[in-house]
């Protein structure tokens, strides 16, 4: 599984975007085993993250399975 | 006004929040919760530049998908899906002898949405509360309480809902509800050039949507209609009026709408009683076949 760390922008129900360390924008969708609700996704705004994600087919964009906070504000 | 945490992530202008009640500058009206809000949108403006789903996407962070050319007509999106909240249909109609070009074709274009119904089936088939109806009189799926059980699927008349492989939750327009509570116009409708998606009061929308109709067939367009509004077309089997309505120039099935939609609670007591007659039925053949014959 891939994955990729950066600081999460944008957060709408259970889509969010990350800006990676190049300034590069990547779209996730919370994923069915994420261990994480899209109401809680709200509280990551502005942090540094790290996602472990998949690529689902017919999408441009992440299906998000995995979040880890790694610096709190 | 608290400023909304997407307005706080826009930079680049000298204001310091969202400017109070812009919808009035934009689409004039105030938004006020208790009242009812939602879209006319006329097809006969529509250019079918695909700026309401563009900006849809955006707004909502949603997903581009579809991807590839479908092969029919200019239309790639496809259809509304839990990622594509407007689509744009694109309708090939026949040949145009209105106009200089040899067989240049008639388009009919139309920016289709969740109609956003006076009693909305979905919102009666939900188990869970997660579909409700918010002070602005706008139907929205609660991301949180949603349990991805798609009952809402088939009870929706127009096809709109989607539950979504992603996140296994269900998705529509929700007329952006964050939007509205922080007093913006949605905003497919303020990024339409041509008017053709126009947001306001319902009431005050169907006047405007009956004038217009009006002003059309003095114009010599006597196929004009609406398709939604109390007592017309779309407004049928109990659904009393669509929030989000249009004005067509052909048959509703050429815009891939149902001519007559219903809300499928309407057909539980009937399909109640025809299984409750049969288990009669039933019951009694089997009595009059096992019961103990004389002679």
């Amino acid at each position: 599984m891939q994955s990729i760390e950066g600081v999460v922008v944008i957060v709408q129900e259970g889509r969010f975007q990350l800006f990676d360390d190049d300034g590069v924008a990547h779209f996730f969708v919370l994923g069915y085993y994420a261990a994480m609700e899209p109401e809680q996704l709200q509280s990551l705004l502005r942090h540094r993250v790290r996602v472990r994600y998949s690529d689902p087919p017919d999408v441009i964009g992440h299906q998000a399975n995995r979040l880890l906070l790694l610096n709190a504000r | 006004m608290d400023m909304p945490l997407r307005a706080a992530d826009l930079c680049g202008n000298d204001l310091d929040g969202v400017i109070p009640n812009e919808s009035e500058l934009t689409a004039g009206v105030r938004i006020v919760p208790g009242r009812s809000y939602g879209f006319f949108t006329d097809t006969t403006l529509c250019i079918g530049c695909k700026a309401c789903e563009v900006a849809c996407k955006e707004w909502n962070n949603l997903p581009a998908d579809h991807l590839g050319l479908t092969g029919d007509s200019y239309d790639n999106t496809g259809a509304l899906s839990a990622n594509t909240w407007r689509h744009v249909n694109f309708v090939e109609h026949g040949v145009r002898d209105d106009c200089g070009t040899p067989g240049q074709s008639g388009w009919l274009m139309m920016s289709d949405v969740c109609k956003h119904c006076h009693n909305a089936p979905c919102l009666e088939a939900c188990p869970t509360g997660a579909l409700f109806r918010t002070e602005f009189d706008t139907v929205v799926v609660q991301q949180d309480v949603c349990n991805g059980c798609g009952y809402c699927v088939p009870a929706c008349p127009f096809g709109v809902i989607d539950v979504s492989t992603l996140d296994g939750k269900a998705h529509k327009c929700t007329l952006c509800y964050d939007r509205l509570k922080g007093g913006l116009e949605p905003a497919c409708a303020k990024s339409c050039p041509t008017n053709s998606i126009q947001f306001g009061e319902v009431t005050e929308l169907q006047q405007r949507a009956r004038t217009r109709v009006n002003a059309l067939h003095g114009a010599g367009v006597k196929t004009a209609y609406l398709y939604g509004v109390p007592d017309g077309p779309g407004a049928t089997g109990g659904l009393e009026h669509l929030n989000a309505f249009f004005l067509l120039t052909a048959q509703p099935e050429s815009y891939n709408l149902p001519r007559a939609p219903t809300r499928p609670a309407n057909r539980v007591a009937p399909s109640l009683a025809a299984g409750l007659t049969t288990i009669a039925a039933l019951a009694i053949a089997a009595l009059s076949f096992l019961a103990p014959r004389k002679g």
